[in-house]
């Protein structure tokens, strides 16, 4: 059941047939774990918090510096030198008290997430180095715990949703297998703030329609955004029968 | 052979798979991901892919920025 504030903080979902109440009663009970609050986390974040996502816990080892704030819209120029999780819990308790927000800050070794991914429904990559993408990846298909990823630099965005408590879902490394440190960022590549925003925002649409019950237009698919021209590829995405992580045991 | 390579018209000399494609294009192999027709090809079947006439190619990076 939802409190009478409840009906009215979310009565602009209520009113949609695909959420109403018992869909927003979904989004309650939901867990998500976000890892990376940089420019894909920040508006994920604080979306997912706005529509009353009950469970957020927020995962990041930085802390806030001046040139992040070009794209990062969670943080402000008072923030400089705080640790990213503890700004982004507070933004958020401000913006929702009625969601639990929890705030690990570290760089989790493997044991520790697949800990957390127990605690979990979905997990969001919003992470910027492809190491730490491959073993989210990993213990997201061992966990059986659905992943949207999302990645951006320059003008690019990338987007893809593994549902993995389908066990003939793909996964991340049967896209791209590499886990060498040969792939673009943020920091050497460049970025306009807009172009990982929209990225990061479709990943909290797409966590929303998880959890209320909407079918994904991206499951088993790699979008790809071209910000110059907005406009948007479509890939399909099979499982590599000899993936070392999704391929059979 | 005539063939799409990220929306570019591309005259290829002989017949060639995949991975042949990417070193002929001078694309590094490692980091790259490769779709025919919209489908991803995982990179262990890039040398068992033989290009067709008329296949549109789509090559891009993966990018781990955010
Ligand atoms: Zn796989």
């Amino acid at each position: 059941m939802l409190s009478d504030n409840e009906l009215l903080r979310y009565s602009r979902h209520l009113l949609l047939e695909e959420v109403g109440e018992s869909g927003q009663h979904k989004l309650k009970q939901a867990k998500v774990l976000i890892i990376g609050m940089g420019g894909l986390g920040s508006p994920a974040a604080l979306y997912l918090a706005a529509a009353g996502i009950g469970h957020l816990v927020l995962n990041d080892f930085d802390e806030i510096e001046v040139s992040n704030l070009q794209r990062q819209i969670t943080y402000q120029s008072s923030d400089i030198g705080e640790p990213k999780v503890e700004v982004t819990k507070q933004r958020l308790q401000q913006l929702n008290s009625d969601i639990k927000v929890r705030s690990i800050n570290k760089q989790m070794p493997e044991q520790q997430l697949s800990m957390e991914l127990t605690m979990a429904d979905l997990v969001l990559d919003c992470t910027d180095n492809i190491a730490t993408r491959q073993m989210i990846n990993k213990a997201c298909v061992e966990a059986k715990v659905p992943l949207i990823v999302g990645a951006a630099i320059r003008l690019e965005g990338q987007l893809m949703f593994f549902d993995h408590s389908q066990a003939e879902s793909p996964c991340y490394h049967c896209l791209f297998p590499s886990s060498e440190e040969q792939t673009l960022n943020c920091s050497n590549s460049g970025i306009i703030g807009p172009v990982v925003g929209t990225i990061g925002t479709l990943q909290a649409l797409e966590a929303i329609k998880y959890f209320v019950g909407l079918p994904s237009g991206i499951k088993n698919k790699l979008k790809l955004f071209d910000g110059k021209s907005l406009d948007w590829q479509t890939f399909a995405i099979n499982k590599d029968p000899q993936c070392p992580v999704c391929g059979q045991a | 052979m005539k063939i799409q390579v990220n929306e570019q018209a591309l005259i290829l000399p002989n017949s060639m798979n995949l991975e042949q494609l990417l070193v002929h294009l001078e694309k590094p192999l490692i980091g790259s991901a490769v779709a025919v027709n919209m489908q991803v090809i995982s990179r262990s079947e890039w040398t068992q892919y033989n290009i067709n006439e008329g296949d549109n190619i789509s090559l891009f990076q993966a990018i781990a920025g955010g």
